[in-house]
């Protein structure tokens, strides 16, 4: 609204007809928020990206990449941005009045799920957590399931002081760069999101290469894509039919196989039921009540 | 011994000169590595304080959000851009500390884990970590001398003037030896090029010089042994000092190959006058008794049968003949006396004592003889004993009836020294001129042969004779000779 409001009266200025409303309206560039869910890196990528969704829109389409999910969620909270691709976390916090809406998930390696991996230097000691105790460790970012609730999830089942148990801690706001602070053994250990860390293995194996996994999570809902509750249901519809059909055309495909995504389907919202669970204990303190966000539960979901 | 001398000068200005550019340019090639060495290591310093000073600038947001991962990136990448840096910018490693010198981001995370003291392999680690932590304002500290020695820029991190830690970036001073090796072997190559330039020129000017010197060390010597006409003309190359003695040089050669061309023409004049007063004295001489002679011959022819004139008439020829005898005999005494080759001891002169107290004849003349040679003195006893003979004969008649004679001989050094005096009348001035002129006489009878043939002989011995004569008190004649020419 606060951008056809400007429009119109810029349009006014130039003397322009009222029927020109219809061809503004398409006009106005649809607002994508990413985060550190994506390689940010791959400028070009995203471009095309960019123009590919645009094209099919029939109206141009933004990607605005800010460094916390915290600043898009806000951004969504304030109406400049139409469309987010989030992460479960942010996505299972309850919000009154709610304002998202889930608009799709990513199918990866056959199912809408992933994990989160702690990692180690490759070379380094460490087995398991506990190893790691007053070392440093890496978050991506604080509202990210994978980069930071589980790692902390898992402190707290062992009851330990979850901000005593690292020597020092800190943020990287990128999965990627959690991967580099680890690789480059700034930090002795961190938790990034098991698609990230595969596919760093593949793009940039060298960075990858250093780092070894030791612990895997249970399967956890893949980050979604949503829609912001005020963007006008046509043009939500049409954005979903685009992105699901990605798979069906070459261009789209290529722009799959570029993010080594199979799709972009639809999940029902029980898949995320495992993340809302940890963050209600994390959130509650009561961490040893939580055996519910047990492997037991991820299978139910995997065998969807 | 020209080229010699050619080669000794123009050796030494070569190697003159050749030293002089050497000196300049190693000099001055020592002035600009020492003046590049000191401005490379401002620059280094520079380099190090800007990198410091950039980093501390950026951090303090980051350190304040503990953002320590930015902060190490932000390290990082202004470390793999040193500003003004080139391929040689090494940077050895960098960090950033707490105010309680607790690492905030170090390059070298491993071996300098986040949230510890940065750890101190030497002892000189930990002095300059003890003081990086009281820097106030953007510092450089040093490590020392070494290629292994670095600059460490050190700067503080404020945020509204509160102190948040340090940043200490460290750059090897690798960068300024290879720098300073660079610009030495440009220098030296420099020097060497102007070292052969300046021996080229000081050859070049050396020759220049020394040539003409040569070719005029030629001329002298030709000079020297009287070649005045073998004098090759020196090259008058430019209108200099040099130029100038060699046209001088040349413009006296030839002056003297003229002069000795006239004093040759004049030395045959003379000759040819010479042989002329002898061949009129000859003529004179022969001709005197020839006309008495041939009277006489007429005479007896007219009357062959008179005793009387072939008894008056027959001496006269005998006398007459015998005189133009004497005179061809004089004529040829030099002939006679190379002929006999008689070497013998100083003491056969002796034997002229009594030759001379004979031709004294009882008159009141004192006869001095003072023979100081050693009998082991050889000397060519014809030639001496003629010299001497002649000599005293000549004081003898000198004195008519009354004086002093006196003869002395001895050796001094490489020369025997005859000399012989009277207390005669001696020679007026006009008369000495042609004292040893042939058939130059002052007296009735005498032949005027007798001085010429001394002159000859001393001449043939290579000798000198001296004449000191006063009128009214005596004249001495002094004749020097070689003694090696004397013995043979």
């Amino acid at each position: 609204m606060l951008h056809l409001s400007i429009f119109l009266y810029a349009s006014t200025v130039n003397g322009a007809r009222a029927d020109d409303l219809e061809v503004a309206r398409s006009d106005v560039p649809i607002r994508f928020g990413l985060t550190a869910v994506v390689v940010r890196e791959n400028l070009r990528f995203l471009d095309q990206w960019a123009y590919y969704l645009s094209k099919k829109m029939g109206q141009p389409v933004e990607f605005v990449r800010r460094r916390s999910y915290r600043e898009v969620m806000d951004m969504l909270k304030s109406g400049s941005l139409d469309f987010a691709w989030i992460c479960g976390f942010p996505y299972v916090q309850n919000r009154d009045p709610e304002f998202i809406k889930m608009l799709s998930v990513p199918v990866y390696k056959g199912s809408p799920l992933y994990h989160s991996f702690i990692i180690v230097p490759k070379d380094s000691p460490y087995q398991s957590l506990d190893d790691l105790k007053g070392k440093t460790f890496a978050y991506s970012d604080p509202e990210s399931n994978s980069g930071y609730l589980y790692p902390q999830y898992l402190l707290a089942q062992k009851g330990t002081n979850k901000e005593s148990f690292f020597r020092q801690t800190f943020f990287t706001f990128n999965h990627a760069e959690t991967v580099e602070a680890v690789a480059e053994q700034f930090a002795d250990g961190g938790a990034v999101d098991s698609y990230i860390w595969e596919y760093l293995q593949e793009f940039r194996p060298e960075l990858a290469e250093k780092t070894r996994v030791i612990n895997q999570s249970p399967v956890f809902g893949f980050p979604p894509l949503v829609s912001r509750l005020g963007v006008d249901l046509e043009t939500v519809w049409r954005m979903k039919r685009v992105i699901k059909g990605m798979d069906e055309d070459p261009d789209g495909r290529k722009f799959l196989n570029g993010l080594k995504l199979d799709s972009f389907g639809e999940s029902p919202d029980s898949i995320f039921k495992n993340i809302r669970e940890m963050a209600q204990k994390i959130r509650t303190g009561n961490p040893l009540d939580g055996s519910t966000a047990s492997n037991e539960n991820a299978n139910t979901i995997k065998r969807q | 011994m020209f080229s010699s001398l050619h080669k000794g000068l123009s050796v030494k200005f070569a190697l003159t000169i050749t030293a002089v550019v050497a000196g300049v340019a190693f000099t001055i090639g020592a002035v600009i590595v020492t003046l590049d060495w000191q401005r490379f290591h401002r620059e280094l310093e520079n380099r190090a304080l800007l990198l410091a000073h950039s980093i501390a600038v950026t951090a303090p947001e980051d350190i304040l959000q503990s953002d320590f991962w930015s902060l190490y990136k932000s390290l990082k990448i202004m470390a793999n851009k040193v500003p003004g840096g080139t391929q040689d910018t090494h940077i050895l490693t960098g960090m950033i500390l707490d105010t309680d010198g607790i690492v905030l981001a170090h390059l070298d995370p491993n071996n300098n884990p986040l949230g510890i003291p940065p750890v101190h392999s030497s002892e000189i680690e930990t002095q300059l970590f003890a003081q990086a932590r009281e820097v106030r304002t953007p510092t450089i500290l040093n490590s020392g001398v070494g290629n292994g020695g670095f600059l460490e820029g050190v700067a503080p991190i404020y945020s509204d003037e509160k102190l948040l830690g340090i940043v200490r970036v460290r750059l090897s001073k690798r960068e300024l030896y290879l720098k300073a090796q660079r610009s030495t072997f440009i220098i030296i190559g420099l020097t060497l090029a102007l070292v052969a330039l300046g021996s080229l020129l000081g050859t070049a000017i050396s020759r220049r010089i020394t040539m003409p010197l040569s070719a005029m060390t030629e001329g002298m010597e030709a000079v020297g042994r009287g070649e005045f006409s073998n004098i090759k003309p020196i090259p008058v190359g430019n209108d200099d000092e040099l130029g100038i003695l060699a046209s001088a040089f040349n413009k006296m050669a030839k002056e003297m190959a003229e002069k000795k061309s006239l004093e040759e023409q004049i030395a045959v004049s003379e000759k040819l006058v010479a042989l002329g007063r002898i061949s009129a004295g000859v003529a004179h001489e022969v001709n005197n008794p020839l006309a008495g002679l041939m009277n006489c011959i007429d005479t007896l022819k007219k009357h062959p049968e008179d005793p009387e004139l072939v008894e008056r008439y027959l001496p006269l020829l005998d006398k007459g003949l015998n005189r133009i005898k004497n005179i061809v005999e004089s004529l040829l005494v030099e002939l006679r006396i190379e002929e006999a080759h008689s070497t013998d001891s100083s003491s056969s002169l002796d034997d002229l004592r009594d030759i001379v107290e004979s031709e004294i004849n009882g008159r009141d003349i004192d006869f001095v003889w003072d023979n100081h040679l050693g009998t082991e003195v050889m000397i060519n006893k014809r030639r001496v004993q003629q010299i001497v003979l002649n000599l005293l004969k000549n004081s003898i008649q000198a004195l008519h009836d009354k004086g002093t004679v006196v003869f002395r001989t001895f050796q001094d050094g490489n020369c025997i020294i005859l000399e012989v005096s009277d207390n005669g009348p001696g020679i007026p001035p006009e008369n000495r001129k042609q004292l040893f002129d042939p058939f130059f006489t002052t007296k009735k009878n005498g032949t005027g042969l007798g001085l010429w043939i001394v002159y000859r002989l001393v001449e043939s011995m290579r000798g000198v004779i001296e004449v000191e004569s006063e009128v009214g008190n005596g004249t001495q004649f002094q004749v020097t000779l070689p003694a090696m020419e004397v013995s043979t």
